[in-house]
């Protein structure tokens, strides 16, 4: 073997492993998802393969199924709080309309946002995009209190609104930075010939520099999509009868147990959506879109 | 179509100055050059023309009608940049018709012109292309292309060959010459190359320090430079400079260093004693092996490098310490550190004061 061929495989083994540490407990968390609880509770061995799977964990909490009699004829079921306590269909239509709007409402915000401060000169231009950033100095347990208070008196505690308000003033500073690095790199020439051919300045953006973009767009729509779909902590202190997926699954953990089955389950099946997102999005998360509007 | 008129034009970026009071008159469907060195403001200037630069003070004018404050979408003028600043997510033929499409022209009118452009420019074949998958020289066409079919009234280019290599550079000069032929619009051409001025221009006009330094035809600027900077400008190999002394010896002046004694033009204005700068360009720089100058002229040097370019031979010299280079069509064969004998042609011998650099 040759040294280039050998620095290959090396590579090649490097990679490979590098990718089983991060895919291990996505995978081990879906295994136990469809393993019987006698196989996720055995005291006596790790069970790996050899269980009879069952998708009863999916069958409550992602399709609202009962609890069987099986589950809870094994003795070893937790202490139940009622029978629609492990239900999660409502709790993924809330963190989809959460996500989804506040992913909206966060990337076009920042998109108007972005490029007036990549094309306008104003007082204080530079500063205004440290002031921006400065809003995510501060860790968000350390504005929550204070946020739960103004929410209460403006009536949006406990509403989706109110956390799509949330999560997109969060996402807001992070995507005008990506956003904005983005029209920095389509040249400012582009928009001058554009505005010579006649377009008006909405029309410079809309028609000539937002399509030169679109990669930067999709990757800042699916960082924002993330960031809302796994957030905890805003929505736990911001909601109490509406709850997001991470918050809902953290009631599965109970005085008497946490029922890893149910956990394991609907935190598997919450990975599907971000998971088909980026995969739809992915095709646009190549950048080199504004090849060839300038000689390089 | 129309003409250009700028009066009394001043930029100030806060508190630097980069034009100062520039007037100059563009007339209908001329093509002139602003020619300079990098930072002398001609960029400047032309962006103002285009609208999209802030005017300090003065105007600008197309034909009667003030500009100034007209939006650059609204002045009917269509401008090439250097980096060509094409839509990269449209095809060529949607690149040449945006502007047709946000006027609603119908989709016929934008077929014809679109079709005509590309005919013009040899773009029919990729029409359907992205500016990605084409050359150089075919996106600089395309930012062409997408000038010419709005039929504007003036044409900014903005050093648009400055991208390409040495031949294309040559060949799209040729285009955009011809084109402008053709169409007859006014033309106004940004480039610090002094070749595209000569051979592009109507007028040039040389452009330092945000200061017009001379404006004419090239063959005007190039025999009669106003003074020093625009006379080293233009040219390549540039003008021979020779800083000298005017005495007088049997009754004829001369310019006279260390042992140089260097023809003056029969009417020069000089008088005995006088400090000047004494410039002739290397074509005028007749070489020889002896010494063929008339009266008391004495013009000889040590030969430092010969530059054969194929129809004509380079000699660079050193004469009383200073670098000259004569251009011969003769193929003589000189050898570094032989002397060698000029005679410079009085008929286009530049004097130039030695202070200010004012022709005299």
């Amino acid at each position: 073997m040759s040294s280039s061929s050998v620095k290959t495989t090396l590579r090649y083994l490097f990679s490979i492993l590098i990718v089983c540490v991060f895919i291990f407990p996505i995978a081990w968390f879906a295994l136990t998802s469809i393993k019987p609880i006698s196989a996720v509770f055995n005291k006596d061995r790790v069970v790996v393969f050899d269980f009879e799977p069952t998708f009863e964990n999916y069958q409550v909490t992602v399709f609202g199924g009962k609890r069987s009699d099986t589950a809870a004829g094994q003795n070893m079921g937790m202490g139940t709080s009622g029978t629609g306590a492990y239900d999660g269909r409502s709790s993924i239509a809330s963190s989809l309309i959460i996500a989804i709007s506040s992913t909206i409402l966060a990337t076009a915000i920042s998109l108007l946002a972005a490029y007036a401060l990549s094309r306008l000169r104003f007082r204080g231009s530079q500063g205004f995009m440290h002031w921006i950033l400065s809003q995510r100095f501060l860790p968000p347990i350390a504005i929550i209190i204070p946020l739960v208070f103004i929410f209460r008196d403006l009536g949006l505690r406990d509403t989706h609104l109110g956390i799509i308000i949330a999560h997109t003033l969060i996402n807001i500073p992070l995507a005008l930075l990506i956003l904005k690095s983005f029209f920095d790199d389509v040249p400012i020439e582009v928009d001058q010939a554009a505005m010579i051919d006649g377009a008006t300045r909405f029309q410079c953006f809309y028609l000539v520099v937002l399509p030169m973009i679109k990669g930067g767009v999709a990757a800042t729509a699916v960082l924002c999509f993330i960031f809302s779909w796994t957030e905890f902590l805003l929505s736990l202190f911001l909601t109490s009868s509406i709850r997001t997926i991470p918050v809902k699954i953290t009631t599965f953990v109970t005085s008497t147990g946490s029922e890893w089955g149910y956990i394991s389950a609907l935190g598997t099946a919450a990975i599907i959506p971000g998971f088909i997102f980026i995969l739809l999005v992915q095709n646009h998360l190549v950048r080199g879109l504004t090849m060839g509007a300038v000689k390089e | 179509m129309a003409s250009v008129n700028i009066s009394q034009l001043n930029k100030k970026y806060g508190a630097v100055r980069v034009l100062h009071d520039l007037d100059l008159q563009v007339a209908d469907g001329r093509f002139v050059v602003l020619l300079g060195p990098s930072g002398c403001g001609k960029s400047t200037l032309l962006r103002m023309i285009a609208g999209l630069e802030s005017i300090t003070s003065g105007d600008v004018l197309f034909d009667d009608t003030r500009v100034n404050d007209v939006h650059a979408k609204d002045r009917n003028i269509a401008m090439v940049f250097q980096n060509y600043a094409l839509y990269a997510h449209m095809s060529v033929r949607k690149n040449m018709a945006f502007s047709m499409r946000l006027k609603r022209v119908d989709k016929k009118t934008i077929d014809e012109k679109v079709t005509w452009a590309a005919s013009i420019l040899g773009l029919e074949p990729y029409l359907d292309r992205l500016p990605r998958e084409l050359s150089g020289g075919q996106r600089q066409r395309v930012a062409m292309g997408r000038a010419i079919v709005r039929d504007p009234d003036v044409f900014l280019f903005d050093e648009p060959l400055s991208n390409l290599d040495a031949k294309l550079r040559v060949q799209m000069r040729t285009e955009i010459k011809e084109l402008h032929q053709r169409l007859k619009t006014t033309t106004i051409y940004v480039t610090h190359d002094q070749i595209e001025a000569m051979t592009m221009a109507d007028d040039v006009v040389i452009m330092r320090d945000g200061y017009i330094e001379q404006a004419g035809s090239p063959m005007e600027v190039y025999d009669k430079p106003n003074n020093l900077f625009v006379a080293q400008f233009i040219g390549s190999p540039g003008m021979n400079i020779i800083e000298c002394q005017v005495a007088v010896k049997n009754g004829v002046y001369y310019a006279t260093r260390d042992e140089l004694f260097l023809p003056l033009p029969a009417q020069a204005p000089v008088e005995d004693g006088q400090a000047l700068l004494y410039g002739v360009r290397p074509e005028h720089m007749v070489p020889g092996v002896q010494s063929a100058g008339s009266g008391d002229s004495r013009a000889s040097g040590v030969v430092r490098v010969v530059e054969p370019t194929g129809p004509e031979v380079h000699v660079y010299a050193k004469m009383a310490g200073q670098d000259v280079c004569a251009i011969s069509r003769e193929r003589l064969a000189w050898e570094p550190g032989e002397t060698i004998y000029f005679q410079p042609d009085t008929n286009h011998v530049h004097l130039f004061n030695k202070e200010t650099g004012a022709a005299l």
